[in-house]
C-alpha cells in the first residue's frame, strides 16, 4: 500500500511540476554558465597558478600552456552540450520544443562568447598577420583592389591595381600568398614582385597584426554551432561512449592507416599515396617483394632465419617464463620456507631495476658461460638461448609476482580437496590450480611473447658481430645502413613484424573473449 | 574403520590449534566435533585428513599409524564448508575425479558416478558446471564426490552452514540417513549444537584447542562434566548463579541474597561438601512462571520465538532465562513468581569449573 502511494505521489509530481519553457531556458543557461565558469577557472588555474609554479623550478614546460588552451578550446562546446542536455529530455516527446530550446540557448551562448572574443581580441577576432590590403585572383596574378590608408601595404608603396606575381622568387597565387602571410610573424619582411602598368617591380612590405573585427566571420561559426547542437539533441545516449572512444583512438588509427598505405606505395604525402607526378596513385608491391627477395637498397639478407630467431626468442621466453613463474608463484603462495619474505621483497626490487644498467655485467657473464663446454653453445654469448635466458630473467620478477597473486586468490580448500581426493601435490597444481588461473597465464604469456618478439636492446647487445639478429634488430640495421632511408620500405618490414602477432590474436581471440565473458564463472 | 587419536597436539608456530587431544572413535560411528569457532575443530579434522602433520601425538586408522601417511593414501572423503568444487570441471568430472586418480576403468567410473549422483538426487545435473548450481545442489555434488570412492572415513567441516534453514534441516536428515546406511565412520565438525545433538552418536565438545567432553548427546545434556559443556549444550543456554549450599536437618538449601531454594539430597550433598560458594546451573525448561512461588522477580524482556516466548526475569541482580507458553502473554515490567524444578539442578566448582555431581 505504501508502495502504491509512493508511485502515485511521484506521478502527481511529474504532472504538476512540468517545467515551463522559461524555466527550462533558465536551467539550460545556468548549466552552460556553470560549465563556462568552471573551464575559465581551470584555464586561469593552469596559466596563472600552475604555470608560474613550474617556472619557479625553471622547468621548460608547455603542458600548462596546452591545458590552458585546451580548456579555452572546448569551453564553447561544453557550454552547448550542457544547454542541449536539458533539451534532450524533450527530444522524442516534443521535438520542436527540444530544438527550439537548444537553438535559442545556443544562439545566446554563441552571441555571448563572440562578444567576449570581440572585446578581448580572441578567437575569430584574434589579430592576424596582414598587409592591410584587399586582393583578388586574376589570370595575370593577384590584383590589389584596395589599400588601407596608412596600412602596411601603403607604407611599402603598393598601389591599387598592382598585380602581385611572386614573393621573392617563388611564384604565388592567392591561396599560396595567404598561406605564406598567415605563417609570418609580426614585422616579418615580405619582398613582393608585382606588375605595375606592365612593368615588373618589387617592394618589401612588413607584416602587421590586425584584427579586422568583421561580424560576417561569425556566420559560418553560427551554422556549425547549430548543426552541432542539433546533433547533440538527437544523438542516442548509448552512442556517446563510442564517439568518445573513436575520438580518442583517432590519432592512433591514422598512424596504423599510414603504415598500411605506405607499405603499398612508392611514396606518400600525408596519408595520400603519390606517383612520380605528384598525382594520386603509385601503388606497388615492391616494398613487400624486396623483403622476401632479400635485398633492400643493396643491403643483402635472408628474412627467414631472422624470422626464426624472433620466433625462437619469443616462444622460448613465453614457455620458460610461464613455467618458472607459475611454479615459483605457487611456492611463494602456498609454502612456508626460510627466506620467503626476503625473496618476495627482493624480486620486487629486481623488477624495479633498469635493465640497461646490467647490460655490461650480463655481457661478461654470458661471455664466460659461452666458454663453458656444452651449455656454452646453448645459452652463451651470441646464442638464441643466451638472449632468451637474459630476457626471461628480466621478465621473471613480474611473472612470479603476478602468479603468486593469482594463486593467493584460490581458496586453500580447493587444493586440500584435491589432495584428499587422491591427487599428488603436483597433480593438484597441474590439474586443479593451473586451470583456475588460466586468465593470468594467458595474460603473462601474451606479455612474454610480445616482449620477446619485439625485443631489441638485449638481442642487439648480445649478438654483436654475428649474423644472428631478430626482426627489431634487423629493422634498426635497415635504417642505419641504407641512405637515404626508404621509409615506405621500413614500414613494410614493421608491418611484416606485426603479422605473427595478428595471427596469434586472431586464433586466441575466441579464447580470450571466452575467458573474460565468464569462462571462469563459479570459481568463487 | 576405527580411529584412535592419542595426545594429539598441532601448533602453528606459537599458535596452538589443538592440544593434547585423546579420542577413540569406533568403527561406523558418527562423531560430532562441537565448539565455538577458533577452538581447533578444523585443525583436528585436517590433521586427520593428513593435510597437517601432527606436532605431537599419534593417529591410528585401525592398526595403522597414519601420522606420516599422505592424504591420498588415507582413503578418506571430505566435504568442505565452501564445497571446494572444481569450477572448471562439470559435475560429472567433479564426482569422477577421485576415481580418475585411483585409475578406475572408465566404464566403472561412469557407473559409480551415475549411481552416486542418483542417490544424491543430482543425476540430471551431471553436465553442468558448479557455477550453474544452487548452494544445495553444490552441497550434494560435494557429498557425492566424497562418497564415490567408498572411503573408510568421511570428514565433514561445517558442511551445512552456508545453506538456508529449511535446506539445512533436510540435508541434516539425509546425511545422517546416508551415514547409517553406508556405515562409514564419520566425523562431523559444527559449531551448531542442534546439529551435533540431532545427528551424532557421540559428541566431542572442544574449547580453546582442548577436548572438554566426549559423550553421547543425552549424557552431555543430563550430566555435563564441566561448566563449559553445560553452557554450550542446550538452547537457550543454562542459567548460572553463584550460591551457597548448606544443610540443616537433612534438608539442603541453596542461598544467594534473598533467594532460597530447596535442593534434593542427592544433588545437594556433594555441593554442600564444597567449602564456599558454588556455581548452580538450571536449564530454562526447569524454571516456570507461577502465581505462587519460592522466588519473586520482574520480567525484564520478552522475546517471542514463535512457538514459545523467551523470557528474561530479573531477581535482584540475578537474571533467569526461561521459556513460557506464548498464550500466557507476559509483558516486560510484570511482577512474577518463579518455580524451580530442582531435580535437574547442576553444581560446579567455581575455580576448576568441573561438575561437583559427575566426576570424570
Ligand atoms: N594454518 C594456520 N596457521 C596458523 N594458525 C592457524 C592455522 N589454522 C588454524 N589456526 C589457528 O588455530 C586455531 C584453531 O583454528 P580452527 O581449527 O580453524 O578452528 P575452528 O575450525 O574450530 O573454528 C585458531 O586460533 C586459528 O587461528
Ligand atoms: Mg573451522
Amino acid at each position: 500500500m505504501a508502495r502504491a502511494e509512493l508511485f502515485a505521489s511521484s506521478k502527481v509530481k511529474t504532472d504538476e511540476i512540468q517545467p515551463t519553457l522559461q524555466e527550462d531556458f533558465v536551467e539550460a543557461l545556468k548549466l552552460a554558465g556553470i560549465s563556462i565558469v568552471v573551464l575559465l577557472v581551470a584555464a586561469f588555474f593552469f596559466s596563472a597558478v600552475v604555470g608560474p609554479f613550474f617556472a619557479l623550478g625553471s622547468v621548460e614546460e608547455t603542458v600548462t600552456d596546452v591545458l590552458t588552451r585546451l580548456a579555452l578550446l572546448i569551453l564553447p562546446y561544453v557550454a552547448y552540450i550542457s544547454a542541449a542536455s536539458v533539451a534532450r529530455r524533450y527530444t522524442f516527446r516534443a521535438t520542436s520544443r527540444a530544438l527550439g530550446l537548444a537553438f535559442s540557448c545556443a544562439i545566446l551562448i554563441y552571441a555571448l562568447i563572440s562578444a567576449g572574443h570581440y572585446l578581448l581580441d580572441y578567437g575569430v577576432f584574434a589579430p592576424r598577420p596582414s598587409l592591410q590590403m584587399t586582393l583578388s585572383q586574376t589570370d595575370a596574378g593577384i590584383r590589389i583592389d584596395e589599400v588601407a590608408p596608412g596600412g602596411a601595404a601603403e607604407t611599402a608603396g603598393m598601389l591599387p591595381g598592382d598585380v602581385i606575381t611572386a614573393i621573392r622568387r617563388d611564384p604565388v597565387d592567392l591561396a599560396a600568398f595567404n598561406k605564406r602571410l598567415g605563417q609570418s610573424e609580426l614585422d616579418a619582411p615580405l619582398r613582393l614582385r608585382f606588375l605595375r602598368d606592365g612593368e615588373e617591380m618589387q617592394e618589401t612590405a612588413r607584416v602587421v597584426l590586425v584584427s579586422d573585427k568583421e561580424l560576417g566571420v561569425l556566420l559560418p561559426g553560427l551554422a556549425i554551432v547549430l548543426v552541432f547542437t542539433a546533433i547533440i539533441v538527437f544523438l542516442p545516449g548509448h552512442w556517446a561512449p563510442y564517439i568518445a572512444l573513436v575520438g580518442l583512438l583517432f590519432p592512433l588509427l591514422i598512424g596504423y592507416f599510414w603504415v598500411i598505405v605506405a607499405t603499398f606505395s612508392y611514396r606518400t604525402k600525408g596519408l595520400v599515396p603519390l606517383d612520380g607526378n605528384d598525382n594520386f596513385g603509385g601503388f606497388t608491391l615492391k616494398n613487400w617483394e624486396s623483403i622476401f627477395a632479400g635485398n633492400i637498397a643493396g643491403l643483402e639478407f635472408n628474412i627467414w632465419p631472422i624470422l626464426m630467431t624472433s620466433m625462437a626468442i619469443a616462444v622460448l621466453m613465453t614457455f620458460v617464463v610461464l613455467l618458472v613463474s607459475s611454479m615459483a608463484g605457487y611456492a611463494l603462495s602456498r609454502m612456508d620456507f626460510p627466506g620467503r619474505r626476503f625473496f618476495l621483497s627482493f624480486t620486487l626490487i629486481l623488477h624495479g631495476f633498469p635493465a640497461i644498467t646490467l647490460l655490461i655485467p650480463i655481457f661478461i657473464v654470458l661471455l664466460r658461460m659461452g666458454e663453458t663446454p656444452i651449455i656454452g653453445d646453448l645459452i652463451g654469448f651470441n646464442t638464441v638461448g643466451g638472449i632468451a635466458m637474459v630476457m626471461v630473467a628480466f621478465q621473471l620478477p613480474l611473472g612470479v609476482w603476478l602468479m603468486k597473486g593469482f594463486f593467493d586468490n584460490i581458496p586453500w580448500d580447493m587444493e586440500r580437496s584435491a589432495l584428499i581426493d587422491g591427487a599428488s601435490r603436483f597433480r593438484a597444481y597441474w590439474e586443479i590450480l593451473l586451470p583456475q588461473i588460466r586468465p593470468g597465464l594467458l595474460a603473462l604469456g601474451i606479455f612474454a611473447f610480445i616482449g620477446g618478439w619485439n625485443a631489441y636492446i638485449i638481442p642487439a647487445t648480445y649478438s654483436i658481430g654475428t649474423g644472428l639478429s631478430n626482426l627489431p634488430v634487423f629493422l634498426n640495421e635497415l635504417i642505419d645502413e641504407t641512405a637515404p632511408v626508404d621509409w615506405n620500405q621500413v614500414a613494410a618490414v614493421g608491418l611484416f613484424q606485426l603479422i605473427p602477432i595478428f595471427i596469434f590474436f586472431i586464433f586466441a581471440q575466441e579464447y580470450l573473449l571466452n575467458i573474460y565473458a565468464g569462462g571462469t564463472k563459479g570459481s568463487s | 574403520m576405527e580411529i584412535r587419536i592419542d595426545n594429539l597436539t598441532k601448533k602453528f608456530g606459537e599458535v596452538v590449534g589443538v592440544e593434547d587431544l585423546t579420542l577413540h572413535i569406533d568403527d561406523g560411528e558418527f562423531v560430532a566435533f562441537l565448539g565455538p569457532s577458533g577452538c581447533g575443530k578444523t585443525t583436528t579434522l585436517l590433521t586427520l585428513a593428513g593435510i597437517y602433520k601432527p606436532t605431537e601425538g599419534l593417529i591410528r586408522f585401525g592398526e595403522r599409524i597414519v601420522n606420516q601417511v599422505q592424504p591420498k593414501d588415507r582413503n578418506i572423503g571430505m566435504v568442505f564448508q565452501s564445497y571446494a568444487l572444481y569450477p572448471h570441471m562439470t559435475v560429472f568430472q567433479n564426482i569422477a575425479y577421485p576415481l580418475k586418480l585411483k585409475k578406475t576403468p572408465k566404464n566403472l567410473q561412469n557407473e559409480s558416478v551415475r549411481q552416486v549422483a542418483g542417490v544424491m538426487g543430482i543425476g540430471d545435473l551431471l553436465d553442468r558446471r558448479p557455477g550453474q548450481l544452487s548452494g544445495g545442489q553444490q552441497q550434494r555434488v560435494a557429498l557425492g564426490r566424497a562418497l564415490v570412492k567408498e572411503p573408510d572415513v568421511l570428514l565433514f567441516d561445517e558442511p551445512l552452514s552456508n545453506l538456508d534453514a529449511r535446506l539445512r534441516l533436510t540435508m541434516r536428515g539425509e546425511i545422517k540417513h546416508l551415514q547409517k546406511n553406508l556405515g562409514i565412520t564419520s566425523i562431523y565438525v559444527t559449531h551448531d549444537q542442534v546439529e551435533a545433538m540431532t545427528m551424532a552418536d557421540r559428541i566431542a565438545v572442544m574449547s580453546g584447542g582442548r577436548l572438554q567432553a566426549f559423550d553421547t548427546p543425552e549424557e552431555l545434556y543430563d550430566r555435563p562434566k564441566t561448566q563449559f559443556v553445560a553452557g554450550f549444550v542446550g538452547n537457550p543456554p543454562m542459567n548460572f548463579i553463584d550460591v551457597n549450599v548448606s544443610q540443616s536437618d537433612g534438608a539442603y538449601t541453596a542461598k544467594t541474597g534473598s533467594i532460597r531454594m530447596t535442593v534434593p539430597a542427592a544433588r545437594g550433598a556433594p555441593a554442600a561438601e564444597h567449602a564456599g560458594a558454588v556455581v548452580m546451573g538450571l536449564r530454562p525448561e526447569d524454571i516456570a512462571i507461577a502465581s505462587e512461588g519460592e522466588v519473586a522477580g520482574e520480567i525484564f524482556v520478552v522475546e517471542p520465538l514463535g512457538r514459545e516466548d523467551l523470557i528474561d526475569v530479573r531477581v535482584g541482580e540475578h537474571s533467569f532465562i526461561l521459556l513460557a507458553n506464548t498464550e500466557s502473554r507476559h509483558r516486560a515490567g510484570e511482577r512474577v513468581a518463579l518455580q524451580f524444578d530442582m531435580s535437574q539442578v547442576q553444581f560446579f566448582d567455581p575455580q576448576s569449573e568441573r561438575s561437583l555431581l559427575w566426576r570424570q
